[in-house]
């Protein structure tokens, strides 16, 4: 039995850089970071001050007055991004087609806030005196069950929390619902919100730049000087369709899931297998399931995130798989404009792939300056490029074994 | 007790997402002002926080308007607040 053609037809997303498609593929063009000082929290105890931050965000913009009261920021950030997604697909939900219509969301870290805060009101004011209302955004589904109930979307719903990985995995969980007739449409993606506890996390963990040693502050994918990740926030929804039904409805088709290549490298927790296994065989199985050969991708999008051992993992798979044509194909990290956005950093990319792909360039890596010599492609130095662009590999993965890649290509409407 | 009055009303409407001038102090909060049982709930946590007082749980179901909630509250006081 024939597959059948996945395709994305609306794009929500709020990152550091820009809210909203066009913002956020206008910075991605231009090399705008979105990276600055945290204003969000206090890091005066910390020696790191930098973070990929939404500014000035206000759902109430987006969604109205009423309904927000109690939501946190992920809830708040991933409903925008549905709002965003249902409207530039032009897809309205209704009691014709809700139950054919699903939500994955892809997040690890969207309830740490909430969790803190209901513990630290317990602990202050004594377990009588937290605000029961306040309970359910302490689960992990709860982001992904909000856009439901606001956009009345009575289809499956499901969060996939796998890190790094979780909304290209969340990608892999919608298509199947797809392949197996159990839904029509699919908002996708992920979310992630900044906030000390999860900086504080990381920061102590010493997984953020300039945290150790004298590394500088910088997200600085592939560069000599790259010491850790600059944390990022954000949230990307996608809206995918059986094609047919997209075509049935004259939506615009912006690209095709082309393939999905999953693999699982259990290795040790939190450290990264140097070898690079994983995500080897998730590229290799990507490119076999979309029946491209591999001089036909036009452009890597990177996992890369500025860390030591993942940057240089990723080229030398990239060699690995691609042979003499590895050193031609461009490869870049958006990781360098917004920062490491964990479970979200996967919709990012396809939101930027989708970028890509309608106006046909490649966004820069930025602040590469110093040379490893071990990393040695051609990464696209802080300048984007115009390039004809019809296949796309976005790589991700992370030091929990998971590794996903998938391949976007261009749809003629 | 005006005070009280103000105070109840306003923990109601924040809740309900209603101005106080929108909610009749006799409407039946669930049936007329659009109050679900998440939202009862949050009303005696905040009444329980602002006058430190203990509104017993079974009370809930008699805090059906804003005057029955400000005689409950008024109640709960006149029993001595939480130590």
């Amino acid at each position: 039995m024939d597959k059948k053609k996945i395709v994305i037809t609306g794009v929500g997303v709020l990152a550091s850089n820009g809210v909203g498609k066009e913002a956020f593929w206008d910075a991605l063009e231009k090399g705008r970071s979105g990276i600055k000082e945290v204003t969000l929290f206090e890091t005066d105890f910390m020696k790191t001050k930098l973070a990929g931050e939404i500014k000035d965000f206000d759902a109430k913009v987006y969604l109205g007055e009423k309904g927000l009261r109690l939501l946190d920021r992920s809830t708040k950030l991933v409903n925008v991004a549905a709002k965003l997604a249902l409207d530039d697909a032009g897809f309205a939900v209704t009691p014709e087609n809700t139950d054919d219509v699903g939500v994955v969301v892809g997040t690890t870290l969207g309830s740490v806030w909430s969790i803190s805060e209901f513990d630290k009101t317990a602990l202050r004011e004594g377990p009588r005196y937290v605000n029961p209302a306040l309970f359910p955004n302490t689960v992990i589904n709860s982001p992904a069950s909000q856009i439901s109930i606001r956009f009345g979307i009575k289809g499956f719903n499901t969060t996939i929390a796998t890190g790094f990985t979780s909304s290209l995995d969340a990608l892999k969980y919608a298509c199947d619902f797809i392949h197996l007739d159990r839904a029509k449409a699919v908002l996708v993606g992920g979310v992630e919100e900044l906030c000390l506890q999860t900086y504080l996390g990381f920061y102590k963990l010493k997984f953020l730049a300039g945290a150790k040693g004298n590394g500088p502050e910088l997200s600085c994918p592939f560069d000599k000087r790259r010491n850790g990740i600059v944390f990022g926030e954000g949230a990307a929804l996608l809206l995918i369709e059986d094609s047919e039904s997209a075509k049935a409805r004259n939506a615009k088709i912006y690209a095709e899931v082309k393939s999905i290549g999953y693999a699982f490298d259990p290795f040790r927790i939190h450290k990264y297998n140097r070898r690079g296994p994983g995500i080897r065989e998730a590229m290799r199985l990507a490119l076999q399931e979309a029946h491209i050969d591999k001089e036909r991708i036009d452009y890597i999008s990177a996992n890369a995130n500025s860390t030591k051992e993942a940057d240089l993992i990723e080229t030398e798979a990239i060699k690995d798989i691609f042979g003499d044509s590895a050193k031609k194909i461009p490869v870049s990290s958006i990781k360098s404009h917004i920062g490491e956005t964990f479970s979200v950093s996967g919709g990012m990319q396809l939101a930027a792939g989708v970028g890509s792909l309608e106006r046909q360039f490649i966004p820069a890596t930025l602040n590469y300056e110093s040379k490893d010599e071990h990393c040695d492609l051609d990464y696209v130095p802080n300048q984007s490029r115009k390039s004809r662009l019809s296949n796309l590999m976005l790589n991700c993965f992370g030091p929990s074994g998971t590794n996903n890649v998938v391949v976007l290509s261009k749809c003629q409407n | 007790m005006v005070d009280i009055r103000q105070g109840v009303l306003e923990i109601v409407s924040t809740v309900l997402e209603k101005a106080p001038g929108e909610i009749s102090l006799d409407a039946h909060l669930v049936q007329e002002v659009g109050a679900d049982s998440m939202m009862a709930l949050e009303i005696l946590a905040a009444l329980e926080k602002k006058y430190r007082i203990v509104i017993p749980e079974e009370k809930l179901i008699e805090m059906t308007t804003v005057n029955k909630i400000i005689q409950l509250t008024e109640q709960s006081m006149k029993g001595g607040k939480k130590k």
